[in-house]
């Protein structure tokens, strides 16, 4: 007669008092079962519309921040002089967090309008809708040479686009370190491009900053104008599944340059010398306009991007990652992983998960005073029988053993129990929560819209209604595993803490009890 | 004859309040193995405070109590409980959710002892020779009657194979025919089988029974 023979002996044998736990253990189980499952199932909607967003972080100026600082400046002369010198990123910082594991790519460039000199853009086929001559007020008539490329300088060799397959070079090769460390004059061009002007791999292209309307403010200082172009080798030429959406309403007024079509990829080194270049002869046509200009530091801040983007492995690492390398921003500058729309939209989600865990752990902390206190009465009434097996020489820990499984075992079936109902009734009460939830903030945030918006395309656009889609209350293995585990945990407080107070006597005074 | 058990200057008491009671006072006495002993005594003088600390179900303040040489407290009492004595309550004290049976059962699990490997049989054939049928043996305890209760009671003491049986009032709750079927129990257990039987009691009709018969008065066990 071992004590597990005991045990379910003695459960066979008081019936009533088995099915009274039973029933306890089954009302606590929906209760937690209810309360981790709609919290887990908003973890798991929160998780799951993560995964589907791009892992990107950008490092960034923290504007909003610099103008807080300087506008608290009492002084109106250094505040001026603060907002000379605006904060730029550390090019050394930027670099480290290339570094990290977790960077799979980077693009960390600076970008520029340009017009070409000698080939023509790709249309945009929005072209019949524009004028590109109006009359001012004097009556003259002014022609208007929209932008027509988008020359980004690139630092990094393994972009973004080119790890997630948005581009492929298809001819030639992409632009590598000697490019950049070298500065040379090459390009890569999309395929649009140059098969608008037949161009192949060893051709040059030459283009300008300058609109080749405004030419004359050079002329009449005596600039030679060839000096505002670069002519640049093309290296490769690469395809992109980028477009603009004709259906947009701002694509009636884009001008070409807007269009991925007509990107001109070139070293960031190269980018910089021709952008400080035309600085030059800018200062040199209208030395009045640049006459307090810091040319070293103009040199440098065109030698710095305002933004560089990071691509990590994995959409789960990107708030470990701000948070790896929050603590060490240098000043004005911020880790954007576009999260305050993300929580703005989870808002709802986490309000839900929030009180689900209150209510788990009120049920929690209660069930293990109402089992304490069922098993200290239940006990009670077991007294002289932990005294008769403690006088038969049976051990105080065989004793809990036998009272442990006893307790265990109607945990089981109730827990059991519990999780088919409790799945069933998380499941409805989930979807009502939810449904309020959201009724009642888009009450009061109606004016807000719940999209992941930028200038740039880098975050991944998710809506609130395809965050809470993901949203289902299920009763996973895991979470029945960890409701057993939380109970096993209940069970083995309620024994141990009445039997020791029990077993703290010596048999004959448990028995005279 | 060799001494089973030894007392040796067990002294116990308790206190109401600031007044200390002493109950045993340095007591000493020796019981001599395959015997049937009775502890008789006035009420209150501490008969069944004896018999718990020889039990080792309580603790004495001092002195030293020997099983067979052996110092019960170096021995361990849930050892000496488990392996050497068997006890035998006023109240029977069965487990009440098991059958005759499974309580005869009970002790011979517990045990250290080398016991046959067909325990079951073994239980069922001790339970019979203190007169439990074996149909009687596979009900539920609460369903028999008190004399048939204590029966079981005696054969779970003996069925771990020991030496020493503890009664404390075994037939205070019984009726005159089954205390007397049970006293001549306790004689057969000590006569056919070798062996010693500690029984407290109130009844001089027991004791008379007894191979020998002690008082105990004024903390001290005596001769009678």
């Amino acid at each position: 007669m071992n004590f597990y023979q005991r045990a379910l002996r003695y459960i066979q044998r008081t019936p009533t008092k088995t099915l009274l736990l039973v029933i306890t253990f089954f009302l606590i189980g929906n209760l937690v079962i209810l309360g981790l499952g709609v919290s887990q199932a908003s973890d798991n909607a929160k998780i799951l519309t993560r995964q589907k967003m791009r892992a990107v972080v950008s490092y960034e100026i923290d504007y909003e921040g610099f103008w807080k600082y300087a506008d608290a400046i009492e002084d109106v002369n250094e505040r001026d002089e603060v907002y000379k010198h605006y904060p730029k990123l550390d090019i050394a910082y930027a670099s480290r967090l290339t570094e990290d594991e977790r960077v799979l790519a980077y693009n960390y460039m600076i970008s520029d309008i340009a017009y070409g000199i000698d080939f023509d853009h790709v249309p945009l086929g929005n072209e019949e809708n524009k004028n590109d001559s109006y009359v001012d007020e004097n009556g003259n008539t002014v022609t208007y040479k929209e932008p027509e490329y988008m020359l980004c300088g690139s630092r990094s060799v393994n972009m973004i686009e080119l790890e997630e397959g948005t581009w492929q070079v298809n001819e030639g090769r992409f632009l590598n370190e000697e490019d950049i460390d070298q500065a040379r004059s090459v390009a890569v061009i999309t395929e649009e491009l140059a098969s608008q002007n037949n161009l192949r791999v060893g051709d040059t292209i030459t283009v300008t900053r300058t609109n080749p309307n405004n030419l004359s403010r050079y002329k009449d200082k005596g600039i030679n104008t060839d000096e505002l172009n670069i002519d640049l080798d093309i290296i490769g030429i690469y395809s992109t599944s980028e477009d603009v959406d004709p259906n947009s309403e701002s694509f009636r007024w884009m001008s070409p340059y807007e269009s991925p079509k007509n990107k001109i990829l070139i070293p960031m080194t190269t980018m910089s010398e021709f952008m400080f270049n035309t600085y030059l002869l800018d200062r040199e046509a209208d030395p009045e306009s640049y006459r307090d200009d810091d040319i070293e530091e103009t040199r440098e801040s065109l030698n710095t991007p305002s933004q560089v983007y990071f691509l990590l492995d994995d959409p789960l690492h990107v708030d470990q990652f701000v948070a790896d390398y929050e603590r060490s921003l240098p000043e004005f500058q911020m880790l954007n992983a576009n999260n305050e729309t993300f929580k703005k939209m989870a808002r709802p989600l986490d309000t839900m998960s929030f009180f689900a865990n209150i209510v788990v752990w009120i049920v929690v902390v209660n069930a293990v005073v109402i089992i304490s206190l069922v098993t200290a009465l239940t006990l009670k009434t077991r007294e002289y029988e932990i005294g008769v097996l403690l006088s038969i020489g049976v051990s105080k820990l065989i004793v809990v053993a036998q009272l442990f499984l006893e307790l265990l075992l109607i945990a089981f079936v109730g827990f059991a129990l519990a999780s088919v109902s409790g799945s069933l009734m998380a499941g409805r009460v989930g979807d009502l929560v939810l449904d309020y939830q959201s009724n009642a903030d888009a009450q009061y945030e109606s004016d807000d819209d719940y999209y992941f918006t930028s200038s740039d395309s880098y975050f991944t656009e998710v809506t609130q209604d395809e965050l809470f889609s993901q949203y289902h209350v299920s009763v996973s293995p895991l979470l029945i595993f960890e409701i057993f585990i939380l109970g096993t945990g209940v069970v083995l407080i309620s024994i141990v803490i009445p039997s020791a107070m029990i077993m703290r006597l010596n048999p004959k005074q448990i028995l005279l009890q | 004859m060799s001494a089973i058990l030894k007392l040796e200057n067990i002294c116990y008491g308790y206190t109401d309040g600031s007044f200390k009671r002493e109950i045993l006072k340095s007591l000493s006495y020796e019981f001599q193995a395959g015997t049937f002993y009775t502890i008789l005594g006035p009420s209150g003088s501490g008969k069944t405070t004896l018999l718990s600390i020889m039990a080792g179900l309580d603790k004495q303040e001092s002195g030293k109590i020997y099983f067979e040489g052996e110092d019960i407290d170096k021995m361990g009492l849930y050892r000496y409980r488990r392996n050497k004595i068997g006890v035998v309550f006023q109240s029977y004290n069965l487990i009440t959710y098991l059958t005759g049976l499974e309580n005869t059962l009970l002790s011979m699990t517990e045990t250290d002892n080398k016991l046959p490997a067909n325990r079951k049989e073994v239980a069922y054939a001790l339970l019979n020779m203190v007169g439990i049928a074996n149909t009687k043996a596979d009900r539920l305890v609460t369903r028999l009657s008190g004399g048939e209760q204590q029966r079981i009671a005696i054969a779970r003491a003996i069925a771990c194979n020991v030496d020493l049986i503890f009664a404390d009032e075994p037939t205070g709750n019984l009726d005159t025919a089954t205390e007397q079927e049970i006293i001549r129990l306790f004689q057969m257990l000590s006569e056919r089988y070798g062996k010693t039987i500690i029984a407290v009691t109130h009844s001089n009709e027991v004791s008379k029974l007894s191979d020998h018969r002690v008082l105990l008065k004024n903390g001290v066990l005596n001769d009678l």
